[in-house]
C-alpha cells in the first residue's frame, strides 16, 4: 500500500467511522513518507551530460594520445565504482549496483580498447578471462541480481568470441561460470538469477557442441545435467527456476521432432552412437532421480519423458505417433501434478501443452484424410470442448484455493476492503 | 567456518574487498598496456609481407584485415612427426632475407632454436590441405585511425604491404606499423 494512497483515502475512513483519527495518525506514522531517493531531473541531466561527454570522446578517440586514452578509460572505471560505492552507502542500492555494473562493463571495455591500442590481440581469451573473474567476485561481494546477470552475460559473450573469432572453446571460461556462478546459485537460489544462469549455461553448452562438431542431440546431456542440479537444490523454487530453460529446450526439440520428424533426412544430424549417448543420458537420469528422491520431488519425474530418444526410430508415421504419445503423456503428467498439488499456474501450463499436442496431432495425422471443411469443423469442436473442460477444471481448483486464501487474509473472499490480499488470478 | 559466499558478502568486508577488486582491475589494464610497450621495447623486429587480397574484404570498420605470405605454408616445411592438426599451436622459424622481409624457414610443433638473423613466431593451424596448410598468428587485424584504412586498402590492392612485427622474448607479438612502401 503506498503512502499516497493512505494520505488520500484515510480521511474518508475516519468519516465513515472505520477507524478513529488517532488510529489514522498511527497508520500514517507506521508508513513514514519516504525521503525522495534522487530526483528524476538530476538523473536525466547527468545522463545527458554524460552522453555528450561520451560522444566528444568517441568522436576523437583515434586522435587522442595513448596515455590520455588509457587515463580516460581508467578514470571512468574508477569513477563509476566509487560513485556506486557512494550510492550504496547512502542507501540507494539500485543506483549503486547499477553504477558498479557500469564499472564492470567499463573494465571489459578497457581491456578490449587497450589491447586494440597496442595492437595486442591476445593469443586466446585469457585477457577477457579477467573480466569474468571480476564479475564473479563482484557478484559475490554485492549479491545483486544485476551483477549476476552481467556476469553470466559476460561469460556467454567471452565464450561466443572464443568460438566465433578464435575457433576454440574456452574451458576456463565455462568452468568459471559453472563453478563461480553455480556455487552462488547453490547458496543463494534466487529464481531470476537461477533462470538467467541456466540460460547462460545452455548457451555455453550449445557453443561447445558447435565447436566439437558433435551431433546436436548431445546438447541434452549437459542441459539435463543442469536440470539434475536443480533437483538437488534444497530450495524448491530456486531449483525449479534452474530447470525451466532445459525443459523448454527439451520440449521444443520434441515438438520439432513431432512436426518435422517425418522425413528421415535428419538421421545424420541427430543420431549419435546409440550406446554412449544412452549411457550418458541414463547416468544423468540417475543423478536427477537421486536428487528428486532426496528432496521428495519424485512427482516431477515424468518430465524426463521429453528426453526419450525418439529420433532413433526411422522416420515416418511410427515416429510421428511416438512423439505425439510422448507429448500427450507429458502434458497429461503436468495436468495430473497440477491437480494433485492444486496449482493453478501449472494447470494453465498443462492446458497449453495439451492444446499444443492436440494441434500437432490434428495437423499431422488427419489433414490428409478428410475434406477441409470437415477438418475445420472437427477441429473447432475439439478445441471448444477442450477449453470448456479446462475452464471447468480451473474454476474448481480456484474455488478450492479461494477459501484458503480468504482464511489467510482474514476476510471473506468477496470483500473489496482487502486490497492487500493476494488476488485470485483472473484467467478463468 | 563460514562459507565462501558469506565471507565475501560480509558488510564489514565490502569496502576493502571493493577497493582490492578495483585496484586489481586497474593494475590489470595497466599490465596489458605495459605488455604492449614492453613487446615493442624488448622484442625482436621482423618485417612480414602480406599477400594482396580482395580489396572489398580488406577494410573492416576500424581495422584492416591482413593476410600474410607466410600464412600459407607447403607441407614440406613441416618438421613434426605426423601431419599437422587443425587448431594445433605451432612455431614458425623466420629468417630475414636480403630485402629485409622475413620468410618462413620451417614450421615446428615445439619452439626451435633461432640462429642469428632468425626469429620464432607462434601461430595456429587453421586448415590443412593436400599439399599445404594455413596458419593464423593473431596478427591478422590492424586497428587504424578512422580514414587512414582507405590509404592502406588502396596500397594493399596493388602491392604487398610491409608489416613490422615485434616479437617479445616471452612469445607475445604485436604489429608496430604497417607500411604501404612500394619497392
Amino acid at each position: 500500500m503506498s503512502r499516497k494512497f493512505l494520505d488520500t483515502e484515510s480521511p474518508g475512513w475516519v468519516t465513515d467511522g472505520l477507524i478513529s483519527e488517532a488510529q489514522r495518525q498511527q497508520l500514517l506514522a507506521r508508513y513514514p513518507q519516504e525521503a525522495p531517493a534522487l530526483g528524476l531531473l538530476p538523473i536525466l541531466g547527468s545522463v545527458l551530460v554524460g552522453l555528450s561527454g561520451l560522444s566528444v570522446v568517441a568522436a576523437n578517440w583515434q586522435g587522442l594520445p595513448a596515455a590520455l586514452r588509457l587515463a580516460l578509460l581508467l578514470g571512468s572505471l574508477l569513477g563509476s565504482y566509487s560513485a556506486g560505492a557512494y550510492f550504496l552507502r547512502r542507501g540507494n542500492p539500485d543506483l549503486g549496483h547499477g553504477l558498479i555494473g557500469l564499472g564492470l562493463l567499463l573494465f571489459g571495455a578497457s581491456i578490449i580498447l587497450t589491447s586494440q591500442l597496442f595492437q595486442l590481440v591476445g593469443y586466446d581469451a585469457s585477457g577477457l578471462l579477467a573480466w569474468v573473474i571480476a564479475g564473479t567476485a563482484l557478484s559475490y561481494v554485492y549479491g545483486s541480481r544485476l551483477l549476476v546477470l552481467l556476469t553470466v552475460l559476460i561469460g556467454a559473450a567471452v565464450q561466443t568470441y572464443c568460438v566465433e573469432s578464435l575457433g576454440i572453446f574456452s574451458y576456463v571460461t565455462a568452468w568459471l561460470v559453472v563453478g563461480g556462478m553455480g556455487y552462488y546459485w547453490w547458496r543463494r537460489p534466487d529464481t531470476v538469477s537461477a533462470t538467467v544462469l541456466a540460460v547462460g549455461l545452455l548457451w555455453q553448452a550449445g557453443l561447445f557442441i558447435i565447436v566439437q562438431h558433435s551431433k546436436i542431440t548431445w546438447f541434452f546431456v549437459p542441459a539435463m545435467l543442469i536440470y539434475a542440479a536443480g533437483d538437488w537444490q534444497p530450495n524448491r523454487a530456486g531449483g525449479r527456476a534452474l530447470q525451466v530453460p532445459s525443459l523448454v529446450a527439451a520440449y521444443l526439440f520434441m515438438f520439432g521432432l513431432a512436426i518435422f520428424g517425418e522425413a528421415d533426412a535428419y538421421a545424420n544430424i541427430l543420431r549419435p552412437p546409440l550406446l554412449p549417448y544412452l549411457a550418458a543420458l541414463v547416468a544423468v537420469l540417475a543423478v536427477s532421480v537421486a536428487g528428486k528422491r532426496a528432496r521428495g520431488r519424485l512427482g516431477t519425474l515424468p518430465e524426463w519423458l521429453l528426453l526419450l530418444p525418439g529420433f532413433y526410430l526411422s522416420g515416418g508415421l511410427s515416429l510421428a505417433v511416438a512423439t505425439l504419445v510422448v507429448l500427450y503423456a507429458h502434458a497429461g503428467s503436468v495436468l495430473a501434478r497440477a491437480n494433485r498439488e492444486h496449482d493453478p499456474e501449472q494447470l494453465t501450463i498443462g492446458a497449453v501443452l495439451f492444446v499444443a499436442a492436440t494441434a500437432v496431432a490434428y495437423f499431422k495425422l488427419t489433414w490428409g484424410f478428410m475434406d477441409k471443411s470437415l477438418f475445420f469443423l472437427l477441429g473447432g469442436v475439439l478445441l471448444l470442448g477442450l477449453s470448456w473442460y479446462l475452464r471447468r477444471r480451473n474454476a474448481q481448483v480456484l474455488a478450492a484455493a479461494a477459501p484458503l486464501v480468504a482464511q489467510q487474509a482474514g476476510t471473506p473472499p468477496t470483500s473489496a476492503a482487502a486490497p492487500e490480499a493476494p488476488e485470485p488470478t483472473h484467467n478463468s | 567456518m563460514t562459507d565462501l559466499l558469506s565471507w565475501f558478502s560480509a558488510p564489514a568486508r565490502r569496502r576493502p574487498l571493493l577497493r582490492a577488486l578495483v585496484a586489481a582491475q586497474v593494475l590489470y589494464v595497466l599490465g596489458v598496456a605495459g605488455a604492449g610497450y614492453a613487446t615493442t621495447a624488448l622484442g625482436q623486429r621482423v618485417i612480414l609481407a602480406t599477400t594482396p587480397i580482395d580489396p572489398k574484404d580488406l577494410l573492416y570498420g576500424d581495422f584492416v584485415r591482413l593476410h600474410y605470405a607466410i600464412s600459407a605454408t607447403p607441407l614440406s616445411a613441416w618438421h613434426g612427426s605426423g601431419a599437422p592438426q587443425r587448431r594445433q599451436a605451432v612455431f614458425v622459424l623466420l629468417a630475414t632475407g636480403a630485402d629485409s622481409l622475413s620468410t618462413a624457414v620451417g614450421v615446428y610443433p615445439q619452439a626451435p632454436k633461432a640462429g642469428a638473423g632468425q626469429a620464432v613466431l607462434r601461430g595456429w593451424v587453421t586448415d590443412v590441405y593436400r599439399g599445404s596448410f594455413a596458419l593464423r598468428f593473431n596478427l591478422e587485424r590492424y586497428y587504424v585511425p578512422e580514414g587512414s584504412g582507405l590509404r592502406l586498402e588502396k596500397a594493399g590492392r596493388l602491392h604487398p604491404l610491409r608489416v613490422r612485427v615485434s616479437i617479445a622474448p616471452w612469445g607475445q607479438a604485436r604489429i608496430t606499423s604497417v607500411d604501404a612502401a612500394t619497392k
